[in-house]
């Protein structure tokens, strides 16, 4: 995901690509965090419990007032939008803003040396989100750590729906897909909605797709029928030896 | 609710695409293809496994289907089942390209015969078995041409000849190729044909359209900005919307228009690719279905909609009239495979998504696997995507970000013959 900084600037906080391995998804910032920092208290709900709590570590906070430096900028204020809400894959863009562009509706938040602006949405989704900025060989940006939008995976699998779904893909579902060298595993089940990983033969199979939904979807749904939907959480272009290459 | 049979060839890469828009139109989906899927057994309805080389009994298998789970409209993803989608559309009596026309039209050699008939202003042409006496053939020739074995498809065995001598070597080069495993499969183990054309100069262009009630709707015409002279004729870049200038625009469409009139191509997807030398304009070839690979995905529309939704809204009797290609430019580089061998990797691909303008990168040929470049090969190394506000923009992205991947292959000598 790109973080962008009005002005020109542009510092990168990359959309994290779906781990390939048999885990939870993860979001490889966090694996190759380099630099700590202390964090800031908590703004918001100490002084109104209506507004939002958004925590900003000091690096952060020092950070969006050095961008602002840079850009000669008088306003201090920086918005920060709930790009995409998906768990799958949870954006944000952080923007700093000149007075005049704060709407009548936007939630304000101050105490970090600059002013925090939100638009009513993205400050429900942020309530109880910690900013973070890092800085690795590859990339820098800023990290959003948000309870709200945790990554797929994140989570313990425990429950009884998350125990009946397992077992169909460990007996109905695994056998089939066995014989085209592939297995399933499941990653979460939130929301009533099935988050799977495929991996031997599925794994980057040009038909992938259509097992997944002519084939597991319609499984699940017989024998788990509160089950909402099924989403693939699969990274198909780390498949070492997939059933079938696509080619036309 | 109504369901929809989609047609997909085993190695189709347009799975995702037409299942995702079928679920979009809240559709019911049967997948037949030429390959038992996975669960077919555990849910029933769900796919069909058929037969590409016997298309009466992939019908046949369609219409005992269909008795019991009536379809609303067949749709085939690629060429394979073209035949197959028009003679149970036939059958059943759904909306499609009639069989004939479909037939005429997969098959080059019938394709220039009627459309010279039909009026269309047709380069020389003249067709071959393989197993012709090379040195006949290359005096009859007319230089520079193109030989073309109709077997194949993607540019694949197409090789360009300036002398009889390249004639010579393009005809063995061809005759090699068609002695794959994949090939012989192809062409029903049939005596291969080759067609020789007249090489036609100029910029190459692609047309993207349904075809509804036999008139044509042109959803994208495409430009091709790499030159494609030869001697193998490798896609790269496509972009769109084309920066051809109005008259020429109009004047390609009208020529796939009299294409599709001429071989009676009625209700479907068309893919035409064209060459457009100062005021003349030439079809190369015309193909009922939509543009292949992964290409599909830099055209967009508003009301928002992909070309797949496109596609089966025709086939399901919607209108598609209200659709227009959305503001600002798409373009796809189709990654070509530099060399033979075994791919080790592809480094640079962080580096080149940092492009402006680069919306996506896909490595469709795992790691360990092995690449055969054109004209051997049959398919390619993955695909570029960038968005932009113009096509210059995107097709200038495709090419920065191009420059940045490091396509790292092991180099060996393969004996082709034995490839799957």
């Amino acid at each position: 995901m790109l973080t962008k900084l009005r002005g020109g600037l542009k510092t990168t906080h990359r959309r994290a690509p779906r781990t390939s391995l048999d885990g939870p998804v993860m979001n490889p910032l966090a694996l190759h965090l380099t630099r700590s920092s202390s964090a800031q208290p908590a703004i918001g709900s100490m002084s109104d419990p209506s507004k939002p709590t958004v925590e900003f570590t000091n690096l952060a906070k020092d950070t969006v007032l050095r961008f602002m430096e840079m850009q000669g900028s008088e306003s201090l204020a920086v918005r920060i939008q709930v790009a995409s809400p998906s768990p799958l894959d949870p954006r944000y863009e952080f923007t700093i803003i000149e007075p005049d562009e704060k709407n009548p509706e936007d939630m304000v938040l101050d105490g970090y040396g600059f002013e925090l602006v939100m638009e009513p949405e993205s400050a429900k989704l942020l309530n109880g989100a910690r900013v973070d900025w890092i800085e690795t060989v590859t990339e820098s940006g800023f990290k959003v750590q948000n309870p709200n939008l945790a990554p797929i995976g994140s989570k313990p699998l425990e429950g009884p729906l998350a125990d009946r779904v397992r077992q169909v893909i460990d007996q109905i579902v695994n056998p089939g897909v066995a014989q085209h060298g592939g297995r399933v595993t499941l990653v979460e089940v939130r929301d009533n909605i099935v988050y799977l990983q495929m991996g031997g033969g599925c794994q980057g199979c040009g038909m992938a797709s259509v097992t997944l939904s002519q084939g597991i979807v319609g499984i699940l749904r017989e024998q788990v029928p509160e089950i909402e939907g099924v989403e693939d959480v699969t990274n198909h272009g780390d498949g070492k030896n997939p059933y079938i290459t696509a080619s036309k | 609710m109504s369901r929809v049979l989609l047609l997909l060839s085993r190695t189709s890469y347009r799975a995702e695409a037409f299942v995702a828009a079928a679920h979009r139109l809240d559709v019911d989906v049967t997948v037949g293809s030429n390959h038992r899927q996975a669960l077919a057994e555990l849910t029933p309805g769900g796919a069909l496994t058929l037969e590409l080389e016997d298309v009466d009994r992939s019908v046949a298998t369609i219409v005992r289907f269909a008795s019991d789970d009536p379809l609303a409209a067949i749709v085939a993803a690629e060429d394979d089942f073209a035949q197959v989608a028009a003679a149970a559309s036939a059958a059943l009596g759904l909306r499609h390209h009639p069989l004939e026309a479909v037939r005429s039209a997969r098959n080059k050699a019938v394709m220039r015969r009627r459309l010279e008939t039909g009026g269309l202003p047709s380069p020389w042409f003249h067709v071959a078995s393989v197993e012709d006496d090379t040195g006949v053939e290359a005096a009859r020739a007319r230089y520079p041409c193109v030989l073309k074995p109709l077997a194949l498809s993607a540019s694949r065995g197409v090789i360009r000849a300036d002398t009889p001598e390249e004639f010579g070597r393009a005809w063995s080069r061809i005759h090699e190729i068609l002695q794959q495993r994949d090939a012989v499969l192809r062409s029903g183990h049939a005596v291969a044909e080759i067609l020789i054309e007249a090489y036609m100069p100029g910029l190459e262009v692609a047309v993207e359209g349904i075809v509804v009630g036999g008139r044509l709707q042109t959803l994208a015409v495409l430009d091709k900005p790499d030159a494609m002279e030869g001697p193998f004729f490798e896609e790269t870049i496509l972009v769109t919307p084309s920066r051809l200038p109005e008259g020429v625009q109009r004047e390609i469409v009208s020529c796939v228009q009299r294409s599709v009139t001429i071989l009676g191509l009625a209700d479907g997807p068309v893919h035409a690719e064209l060459r457009v030398d100062g005021e003349r304009t030439s079809l190369l070839e015309i193909a009922p279905r939509s543009i292949g690979g992964r290409c599909s995905s830099i055209l967009r529309f508003e009301p928002e909609a992909t070309l797949e939704d496109l596609i089966l809204h025709h086939a399901l009797g919607m209108p598609i009239d209200e659709f227009r290609q959305a503001p600002g430019a798409g373009g796809v580089l189709m990654l070509p495979i530099p060399e033979a061998g075994v791919l080790l990797g592809v480094g640079g691909s962080a580096s080149a998504l940092e492009v402006p303008g680069i919306e996506g990168l896909e490595i469709t040929i795992p790691v360990g696997q092995t690449v055969v470049p054109l004209p051997e090969g049959n398919r390619y190394l993955g695909f570029l995507f960038a968005r932009a506000a113009t096509s210059e923009q995107a097709e200038v992205a495709l090419r920065a970000a191009h420059a940045r991947l490091d396509v790292r292959i092991e180099r060996s000598e393969l004996d082709f013959r034995n490839r799957a």
